[in-house]
């Protein structure tokens, strides 16, 4: 099975009294299993030419659920600091957060809710992917 | 204002056809603006004794709302491979994912709902930690 390693890094000199700096790496494996996740859809890129409303960008009926160690990148690979990307879960406003340019976001998926984006510019591009596993554990 | 970094590095030789090796860095900055996020928890580690259900980590009510860039940070920091942390969002705790020993996460927090967690057994450790913005852009 695959090795696909996670690793993030967050520092800043002055958000406290203390200088911060925290690594910390994973290994996305299957749940509750030492064998990593063999399902990748690969990076998509995307730039929307027109404001999206909840589009549908992970779909749950692609992924089995419940027992499950899949993850989710999602990206704003926009320029300047106001073209922002509302990520939901499926439902009625499960507003997770706003992307601005530049940022991205890794998170947990159980596969029980599509996940959507919402945008208010034009041109807002995106990037995402999902790492799964084929069955559930 | 404060500058505080986040880079996330997804890399593996064989999850696919062609190696993976994606490291995307950002400052996190207050919603619209080129200025620092100005507030940060810390990082809080917990050890349960016993199991959590709807346990509330993140307090919507702690936080300005809607024009927002507020991050959250999250890692099951239990040993072995079994024992996960669930992650919810909102009142009526939908399910984002699970994390397994290891696995952290990093997503935008709108400030409008509020991020509980499960947990599937007795003595699990967790962090956690929120970096946000004093008042709404």
């Amino acid at each position: 099975m695959a090795t696909t390693t996670a690793t993030l890094t967050l520092s800043s000199a002055d958000i406290t009294g203390h200088s911060f700096n925290m690594t910390q790496s994973a290994i996305l494996t299957k749940a509750a299993s030492s064998t990593g996740l063999d399902e990748f859809t690969g990076i998509t890129s995307r730039k929307y030419t027109s404001a999206q409303s909840d589009t549908v960008i992970v779909d749950k009926d692609d992924y089995v659920d419940t027992t499950v160690a899949h993850k989710v990148y999602i990206r704003n690979t926009s320029t300047g600091n106001s073209d922002y990307i509302l990520v939901e879960l499926e439902g009625t406003n499960i507003f997770l957060g706003r992307l601005y340019p530049g940022d991205w976001m890794f998170i947990p998926y159980a596969g029980t809710k599509n996940i959507l984006v919402t945008t208010l510019a034009l041109n807002v591009g995106i990037e995402y992917g999902v790492f799964s596993q084929s069955t559930a554990s | 204002m404060a500058t505080t970094t986040a880079t996330i590095t997804l890399s593996s030789a064989d999850i696919t056809g062609d190696a993976l090796n994606l490291t995307k860095s950002t400052i996190l900055n207050k919603a619209n603006t080129a200025t620092g996020l100005d507030q940060f928890t810390g990082i809080t580690t917990v050890v349960y004794a016993a199991a959590q259900t709807a346990k509330n980590i993140v307090d919507a009510g702690d936080y300005a709302n809607t024009t927002t860039s507020h991050k959250v940070y999250i890692k099951n920091s239990s040993p072995g491979t079994s024992d996960f942390v669930t992650v919810e969002i909102g009142g009526s705790n939908i399910i984002m994912g699970h994390l397994y020993p290891g696995d952290w996460c990093f997503f935008p927090y709108e400030g409008t709902l509020d991020v509980d967690i499960d947990t599937s057994a007795v003595g699990m450790k967790v962090e956690y930690g929120v970096f946000s913005q004093s008042v709404a852009s």
